[in-house]
């Protein structure tokens, strides 16, 4: 069967990316304000990095994929036209969404910017200067992307679910599904990332070494976080397919497309919740328990290190794509 | 004497200020809501006597070749259903168009500020879009729950443009009623199904047929209040109890969009 879909690949990878670098952005902000003077924070000062680093990157690139779905980019310059506080009359989420993702896009990019080696970077007084200045910025930059990082990761699935006409959209749990699915994709792309700079033994200069404990310990936390949130949003992803089914009206209708039978049913517990979510857990869950009970040293093969973040980052934008397109061919056409 | 009364009196005063500022603040908050409230002169509506209906799609025609509608997409159709239980079946035809609904939610999700790009009229009534702001995001296609809307690409420029150009929809014909003509699928239907006129003037045909029969609106759950009302459709109504185990087919005569095709 065909359909005529008018939110297409521009707008999934958008929901995806924004819901990416917003998870991302929030995990280092976190860290960041974690434990200010401890040793947290030193042990995963990396981590912290490198989210802010990825933090703006995924959100700019889907914004520009946004504008350029519209055909007329310089038609967007009409979300702001008028000044800031009128967003507060206007009801449509997408207005209040352009100016989160304005204000995201400025304040991540300057976060990012106090993790720069500045005195690496400018030698002399000036880098100096820089790099004291940018430590002293890094954790009120922090208090403000948090609390924005977040409210992207809801906006996401705000702009959907403010749209009576669509039953799967429509639903007080989307908001939730999108957070817990934003955080856990931007937790694996810090972990890839990471990954990738560790393949080689001191790798990257200043940072911790892979052959020091402390970074065997961080990233015990940062997986068995990742193995939390990724149950969490099983039991999310539960509560989307539970409610909807329970509801009487459209909503039943409409997630039958996720079910057994359905047409996006494949691509649903397939791509979703096996590749996506079971997968990584089982992975990432065995080696976390063999370290847990047994004692064992918390290490284990390459390819499998890689490919669990991968797969959940694939299962993030699989979500997204169900998402998306089942709100879209299953809405009320006709009476 | 004076030492007590001198308090009191900027008690008072203040007491004065406080309540004129009140009342201010009052005014100035429920300005915008009396004047949404206040009845709107004119309510153009169109009933729709499905009795009448003979299914010939000459609405959606006369439609079509009004506003150079582009090839798969309409403003109007009609709709032709089979409902019943064997051997009581029928045939029904149900003419379609924008609801030009009272408490519009396309509007609301509309993004671009201050002015909407999609917005109510406040003197008719009539939902319109404005091919000058609107920036194509087309969150008010997916906001209508009785699809009425679809993306025009040659709207709005002489050239067709890249993307999706701007929203297009159903807008009862405004330059025609404004020079005082019918809309053009009401004065194109050989059966005089579509009637068209003011809700709020009683001695219109539309507020008499209102008036008269029990009229259906679409989608009533959706508490849009449409302004378009349908005589004899009740089975639209009866098809949503799920004890009634109607046979339902809807054969929606709209083209197969082609724009853009996924899944």
């Amino acid at each position: 069967m065909e359909h005529h879909l008018m939110w297409n690949w521009p707008m999934i990878v958008y929901l995806f990316l924004a819901g990416l670098g917003a998870g991302a952005l929030a995990v280092s902000g976190i860290v960041v304000l974690w434990d200010p003077a401890g040793e947290f924070r030193h042990r995963a000062a990396l981590v912290a990095r490198l989210g802010a680093f990825i933090g703006p990157l995924p959100v700019i690139i889907g914004t520009i994929l946004l504008i350029y779905e519209l055909g007329r980019p310089f038609r967007a310059l009409n979300l702001f036209t008028s000044n800031f506080w009128f967003m507060f009359f206007n009801p449509s989420p997408m207005n209040w969404g352009s100016w989160f993702i304005l204000f995201f896009c400025v304040f991540a990019t300057v976060y990012a910017l106090t993790f720069l080696p500045w005195k690496a970077l400018l030698r002399g007084e000036r880098g100096e200067r820089l790099e004291a200045r940018a430590e002293r910025m890094r954790s009120p930059m922090a208090v403000i992307c948090v609390p924005l990082a977040i409210a992207m990761a809801i906006y996401t699935a705000i702009l959907l679910a403010a749209i009576p006409a669509r039953p799967l959209w429509h639903t007080p749990v989307l908001w939730l599904l999108f957070t817990v699915s934003a955080i856990s994709t931007g937790l694996s792309a810090i972990i890839l990332v990471q990954r990738f700079m560790f393949r080689k033994p001191g790798a990257v200069r200043g940072a911790i070494r892979r052959e020091d404990p402390a970074f065997r310990v961080s990233e015990y936390y940062l997986v068995s976080m990742k193995v939390l949130l990724i149950i969490a949003e099983l039991v999310v992803i539960g509560l989307f397919i539970m409610f909807a089914h329970m509801t009487i009206n459209s909503a039943n209708f409409a997630v039958q497309v996720l079910l057994p039978g359905g047409e996006l049913a494949t691509t649903f517990w397939l791509g979703v919740i096996l590749v996506g979510l079971l997968m990584p857990a089982f992975i990432e869950g065995f080696y976390l328990l063999r370290t847990a009970v047994l004692g064992h040293e918390f290490e284990w093969p390459y390819v499998i290190n890689v490919s669990a973040p991968i797969a959940i980052l694939f299962g993030g934008l699989m979500l997204r794509y169900v998402i998306v397109v089942g709100g879209q061919i299953t809405g009320p056409i006709g009476i | 004497m004076t030492t007590v009364s001198a308090p009191t009196m900027t008690r008072r005063q203040m007491l004065k200020r406080v309540g004129a500022v009140t009342a201010g603040v009052t005014v100035v908050a429920a300005a915008p809501m009396a004047a949404r409230a206040a009845k709107q002169e004119v309510r153009y509506a169109m009933v729709i006597d499905t009795r009448r209906c003979s299914g010939c799609q000459a609405c959606s025609i006369a439609c079509k070749a009004e506003f150079e509608v582009p090839l798969g997409a309409v403003r109007s159709w009609v709709e032709h259903i089979e409902v019943g239980t064997y051997p009581n079946v029928e045939r029904r035809m149900l003419p379609r168009l924008c609801n030009q609904c009272s408490e519009p939610p396309c509007v609301d999700v509309c993004p671009t500020e201050p002015k909407k790009a999609t917005y109510k009229r406040e003197e008719d009534g009539i939902v319109v879009v404005d091919d000058g702001l609107c920036i194509g995001c087309a969150k008010c296609l997916e906001a209508c729950p009785y699809d009425a809307r679809f993306m025009n690409p040659f709207k709005g420029d002489p050239v067709k443009t890249k993307g999706n150009g701007v929203a297009d929809k159903c807008d009862f014909c405004l330059h025609r009623i404004s020079q005082g003509v019918q809309p053009s699928c009401v004065n194109t239907c050989q059966g005089k199904a579509r009637i068209f006129g003011d809700l709020n003037d009683p001695t219109s045909a539309v507020a008499k047929l209102v008036d008269e029969y029990d009229t259906t609106v679409l989608m009533r759950e959706k508490k849009t209040k449409p302004s378009v009302f349908y005589i004899d459709a009740d089975y639209i109504e009866a098809k949503k109890d799920p004890k009634a185990d109607q046979y339902f087919r809807l054969d929606t005569h709209r083209n197969e969009r082609s724009s853009k095709r996924w899944a």
